[in-house]
Parts: C-alpha cells; structure tokens; sequence
C-alpha cells in the first residue's frame, strides 16, 4: 500500500530535513512525509504510519515557475503545446485521473490550469452576477499557497474546475514539476503569486483580432451567430480591461498580436502583425535582436534573395519604454509561404537561445498543423520557449553553485 | 468512489445553443447588469470547451487508434532497427 520513493542526486552529505504539514487547507495528503532540501534550520521530525509518499526535490534544484497570461480563446494551449515541445517530449493529462482534468504532464514541465483555482462555480458565479474574470470568483489564497508548495518540492491536492459541467471535481494530487507552468487568467493579478514567478508572459490580443478569431472558432457551432459572438465578447470587456489586462506591466515577455499594415483596410485577422516585448533587465533573460543591438532597425527580407507572395514579410526591432520600462521589441508583420523563408530570418537574429544552427525553424516545422505556425505569433511564441530554456538551465546552474559557497562559509 | 465521466462534444454543442438563448433572454431587460455579464461569460466557457473538444476529436487518426489497440498486427508493427 505504501508507496515510497526517496530520490537523491546530491552526496550523501546534502541536508534534508523532514517536515509535517500541519495546515490541512493547504490540501496535504494525510500523513504525507515532505523531504525537500533544506532552506529551514528548524525542522520537526514526524513520525508516520500506514501510506505514505515521500518525495526529495532532488538535491537543489528548485521547480522553476513560469506564468502565462492571456484571455480564453487567445490561443494558451498552442503556446503550451510549443513550449513543452522545446523540452522534448509530448505533455498529456495525467494518467488514470479525472477525465475532465486541465493539468497537462510530461517529463520536464507540469502545466496547471488557474480556473482549477475558481472559488464560485458557475452557477455560483451566475447567482452572484460576477464574471470568472472577476477576482472575487478566484482563491488567491490557495493559489499561493499552493504554487509556493510547489515551489518548494511540496506536493499538494489542487482542485480541479470541470469546464464542462461548470463544477468543481474533487481534487488531484500535482507533485513538484522542474518547470511548473501556471497558465490563465490571473497569474500575475496577486502580488504573492507574482513574486514566485520566475518568468512570466502575457498573451495580448488586440480586439480586432480576437473577434476574427472567435467568429472562426465559434461560427460553425450551433446557436452562436455575429451577434451573439459580439455581445458576449462586449460584455466581457469591462472586466477584462479592469482585472486582466492591466496584469502585462508586470509581466516579462509580451507577446501582442495586431491586425497587418501590409494590407490597407484589413480585418480578416488572417494576416498578422505581432509585437515581442521583452522586459530589459531581467535576471537570466537577455532579449533577442535583429542584426544590431539596441538600434532601430525595419527589415524587409523580401528581395534578390527570398522571394514572398502577397502581402510580403516586414520586421522590425528597437528600444522602447513599454509602462514605464526599458524594453526591446522585436515585431513581425506578414506570413511564410515557406521554410526557406523562415531560416533565412533565424540566420538573422541573435541571442535566441538555441542549441544547433536551425533549432527554431525546426521545432516550427514539428508543428506546422499547429495555429500560427506561418506567422509572427508561433514564431515569437517558440523563442520564447527557447528563452525559457535557457533561463530554466542558467537557475539549476546557480543552485548548484550555491551550496558548494555555503559548505565554505 | 464514483469517478466522473467525461460529457460527450455533442452535449457540450447543445448546452452551448442553451446558453446563447439564456444569455439573450437574461439581456433583453437590462443589457448592463451582473446577470447578463455573467450569462454571457458562460456562452463563453461552454465555447472555449466545445472548440476544445473539437480539437481533441480532429487528433483521432483511425489508424493510430486500431494500433494502440492492435500493436502486433501487419499494419501496425514497427521496429526501431
């Protein structure tokens, strides 16, 4: 009955203490026993009988949390899909659980849902009168202290919210990923969940895009109509724009998606213009650039060498102040007619992170029957997968350091 | 335990055409109000799940499906050297 499992990657000599959990609200296990590296001097020892699961964050290295924020139907689960794919390997719902169940697993990363975070289900939401973007329809205080366990090698049993009876499932236990990704619509609104983010990302999809992409998504369904996808996206706003949006001056990476230049009048949403902003002067992350660093610069790739169709390609890049912050932009109008295209813009960017000559157009090719794939948005959102990569190795790098300091002090 | 079961894609269709004709019915006395606001917000959920789950039936390739079922058989033998 017991399942125990004890994993140590450090020498013997690597300290780790036992804990308790005495909060039952944080959703612990009954007599679970919790190793993880010790941070804490003052430790109770507990003792335990009957089942127990015991689990080491290995050694020191720490689960790396990642936010991702974005409006629903703005295209989350493509950029999960692309950023679990860097880390190789196919993410899937955690076996031999809830069917209904948000949480997507594979070896390197965990994503988790924040909606499994709703405080009032939907008919509770209905009978209130709020929205689920309204805060006062989320538990911020289980979800912090829920994703600082996890942080900290803890497992817990997290709630899930089924999306389509619209009720809250008994809960699923998530144990400590290396990369945890908490994707929705809060990640960044309380400030004690903001501080665990180690990266955070926001999806910005301007009005008329949004609306051209519902219509595509929703118009074959039946019942729904211009009108109805219209007034549903009207009454949402006021909300949106009072909880949500104001989220992207915290966050690290924003990745806006606009209606194209290139063609006068367009409103299609087919053909994209999509904005990378990258926060300067963050901690493991150094924003990408275009030929120069630091200068503004407008590209045309089109030319002798690279042929496009209708309406062209046009980057562009440059310093710029984004709510009061240093940042670098980095954007992208127009789509790929083909790979060749891509590879020729890859050569041209520096500072994206990537292992081998090529990695971004091949990981874009991997998923080409994915949305976006011949745009700026799977363009931008796979270097930002790099990027998270990279900042993931550069922190399990400094941990390792960390305790070989502190045996010689 | 009773573990819950997964609602079909074609439950999910009606509930949505449910919601959209609720929505409209909540809206026609006062467009701006919490209940309306609310209504809608749902069209949308149900949305967003519909289009989810259309997406995980487009997935299903007949032939991977029989294989996961079948791996020994002729068409769904296959050797990594």
């Amino acid at each position: 009955m017991a399942a125990c499992a004890v994993y140590t990657s450090q020498s013997l000599n690597s300290t780790c203490s036992i804990s308790t959990p005495t909060k039952t609200h944080l959703g612990f296990h009954q007599k679970q026993v919790v190793f993880y590296s010790a941070s804490k001097r003052t430790s109770k020892r507990g003792s335990s009988s009957g089942p127990c699961v015991i689990t080491c964050s290995a050694g020191d290295s720490q689960t790396v949390v990642i936010g991702l924020a974005a409006d629903s139907g703005c295209g989350k689960s493509t950029f999960m899909r692309r950023l679990t794919s860097v880390f190789g390997g196919a993410a899937e719902p955690p076996k031999g659980g809830n069917p209904d169940s948000n949480t997507l697993i594979s070896d390197m990363t965990t994503v988790i849902c924040l909606d499994d975070y709703h405080s009032l289900d939907r008919t509770g939401r209905k009978e209130k009168g709020v929205t689920a973007l309204d805060p006062r329809a989320n538990d911020f205080d289980l979800m912090y202290e829920q994703v600082k366990a996890l942080k900290s090698g803890i497992a817990v049993d997290k709630p899930i919210y089924n999306h389509v009876t619209g009720l809250l499932d008994p809960p699923e236990l998530i144990k400590p990923p290396k990369i945890l990704v908490i994707e929705g619509l809060h990640p960044m609104f309380d400030e004690r969940v903001r501080d665990l983010l180690d990266f955070s990302i926001y999806l910005d999809i301007s009005n008329e895009v949004k609306f051209a992409w519902k219509i595509q998504r929703d118009m074959a369904e039946r019942g729904h109509s211009l009108e109805s996808i219209k007034a549903s996206i009207d009454a949402r706003k006021p909300d949106f724009d009072a909880y949500i949006d104001p989220q992207k001056q915290y966050a690290d990476a924003v990745i806006e998606v606009l209606p194209t230049q290139l063609i006068p009048d367009d409103n299609e949403g087919k053909v994209l213009r999509v904005r990378l902003i990258m926060k300067e002067g963050v901690k493991h992350f150094s924003p990408v650039y275009l030929f120069d660093e630091g200068s503004s610069i407008s590209w045309i790739p089109c030319g002798r060498k690279l042929t496009c169709s209708y309406p062209g390609i046009k980057f562009s890049y440059g310093p710029d102040t984004y709510f009061g912050h240093e940042v670098s932009v980095l954007e992208m109008d127009g789509q790929f007619d083909r790979l060749d295209e891509l590879i020729y813009v890859e050569s041209h960017l520096s500072n994206i992170s990537t292992k081998f000559y090529g990695e971004i157009t091949q990981q874009m090719l991997k998923h080409a029957d994915f949305p976006g794939s011949n745009n700026g948005t799977g363009l931008f959102q796979t270097i930002v997968g790099l990027k998270i990569r990279d900042l993931y190795e550069q922190i399990s790098a400094s941990k390792t350091a960390t305790p070989l300091e502190a045996t010689k002090a | 335990v009773i573990r819950p079961v997964r609602a079909a894609p074609e439950s999910i269709s009606e509930k949505v055409e449910k919601s959209i004709k609720e929505a409209e019915e909540m809206c026609s006395d006062d467009p701006a109000s919490g209940e309306c606001v609310a209504a809608w917000d749902e069209v949308e959920e149900l949305s967003a799940a519909a289009s989810h789950a259309r997406d995980r039936k487009k997935e299903n390739d007949p032939l991977e499906n029989y294989c996961k079922d079948h791996p020994e058989t002729k068409e769904c033998r296959t050797y990594d050297n």
